[in-house]
């Protein structure tokens, strides 16, 4: 699917049906690719990473264009099961045209950020700066989790808030390793300032983007840190609420016993001395909840 | 002061629906109030102040919320929610 905007103004504007100096490619079909790889001379290889997930951020120049690959969070649905997830985004710059191709439909152009747009260049990094910022964001959803499933997990006997606090665990290796490489790659920017036609206060804005994204892995390191040191912590909680809710079924069991022990005795098919007289009944009763109360005045005098 | 109750109707117009970035907007918007919001969505009804509840909604684009709000500062809390879907939580264009 193609759609086609336009650069005017400061602002990005959909173009209707008309080509404008920015095309966005959302999964491209056969079609597409082939106008691509054979019309604009877009390296297959490097088209293909643009639609990859797990291709790294990188930047590559090419006889015609400067092709970026970029790290984004994908949207994250309630089927993700606490796994946050990573896209990759592909920007062609031409130097009348700047082609996107991402993998599934976005809303590309969010934010403060493309409310003054200069050039495609300046474009490019905003789209990069919309990334880190989206980073960043997600970074607070999942602190947000996080500490909602620590509540959970102080009163819970189950796996299930572990598991999802290993999922949280898992996704946040992942964006320190997207975010990593989205900073490898603003770095080769500000090297290849010239060959892409960076403006003095586009580099400006490089310097800010280093700055941003740097910000962004310390807190992404920082809350996978304290999650993974936490985890042996909950675990023990876990374990120990179980622990509880065992001890509280055992006082039970032991309750019950005793008096059920002491009417089993009477109950049995033998003459014994008294068994006609009038209190018998309620001596045995006696007895039985007897022996509730000594085995409760025995767990107060243990402190169990 | 008075408890009051108030509900409100609101249709998800932000493109992706409420995934992470808007369901953290709303938990922060109600965790400004006194009141508490009950988000319904078909059978399903969540605690809009607690981020597992409303994730776990997954209202997608096009989904029509209830949203009931209970408490002393029940009007302003779904003023607030309102505001909040009606400008796509700041993440697209309204």
């Amino acid at each position: 699917m193609i759609q086609h905007m336009e650069l005017a103004g400061g602002k990005v504007t959909r173009n209707g049906d008309t080509a404008g100096n920015v095309r966005v490619y959302v999964n491209p079909d056969e079609n597409e690719r082939r106008y691509l790889t054979q019309t604009l001379k877009l390296d297959e290889h490097t088209l293909a990473s643009a639609l990859d997930p797990d291709e790294l951020a990188r930047l590559e120049f090419e006889p015609e264009h400067v092709a970026i690959i970029f790290k984004r969070p994908k949207n994250y649905s309630s089927e993700d099961k606490f796994v946050f997830k990573m896209a990759s985004t592909g920007l062609f710059l031409f130097p009348d045209k700047l082609v996107i191709v991402l993998s599934e439909d976005v809303p590309l152009f969010q934010g403060k950020q493309f409310a003054r747009v200069s050039s495609l260049q300046d474009l490019v990094l905003r789209m990069i700066y919309g990334s880190i910022s989206h980073f960043v964001e997600h970074l607070k959803v999942i602190n947000a989790i996080s500490d909602s499933l620590e509540e959970q997990i102080a009163a819970s006997m189950q796996n299930k808030y572990l598991l999802n606090l290993f999922s949280l665990e898992k996704s946040l290796v992942y964006y320190l390793n997207a975010i990593n490489s989205n900073a490898k790659l603003i770095e080769r920017l500000k090297l290849g300032a010239a060959k892409i036609g960076f403006t003095a206060e586009n580099l400006e804005f490089i310097d800010d983007l280093i700055i941003e994204n740097g910000q962004c892995y310390e807190q992404a390191e920082i809350y996978s840190n304290i999650l993974a040191s936490m985890m042996d912590a909950r675990v023990s909680i876990v374990s120990n609420n179980l622990n509880w809710l065992m001890k509280t079924l055992t006082t039970i069991t032991i309750a019950i016993m005793l008096p059920t022990l002491v009417v089993s005795i009477f109950s049995m098919n033998v003459e014994f001395p008294g068994k006609a007289h009038p209190w018998m009944f309620w001596l045995i009763l006696g007895l039985a909840i007897l022996s509730v109360a000594s085995v409760r005045l025995v767990w107060r005098w243990k402190r169990w | 002061m008075a408890r009051r109750s108030a509900t409100r109707r609101v249709i998800v117009t932000h493109p992706p629906g409420i995934h992470a970035r808007p369901s953290l907007a709303i938990v922060k918007t109600v965790r400004e109030f006194r009141s508490k919001v009950l988000i319904r969505s078909g059978d399903q009804e969540v605690d809009a102040s607690e981020i597992l509840q409303v994730m776990s909604l997954g209202a997608p684009h096009g989904a029509e919320l209830s949203l009931t709000a209970e408490g002393p500062d029940a009007d302003s809390v779904l003023e607030a929610l309102g505001r909040l879907f009606a400008d796509n939580f700041g993440l697209s264009p309204p």
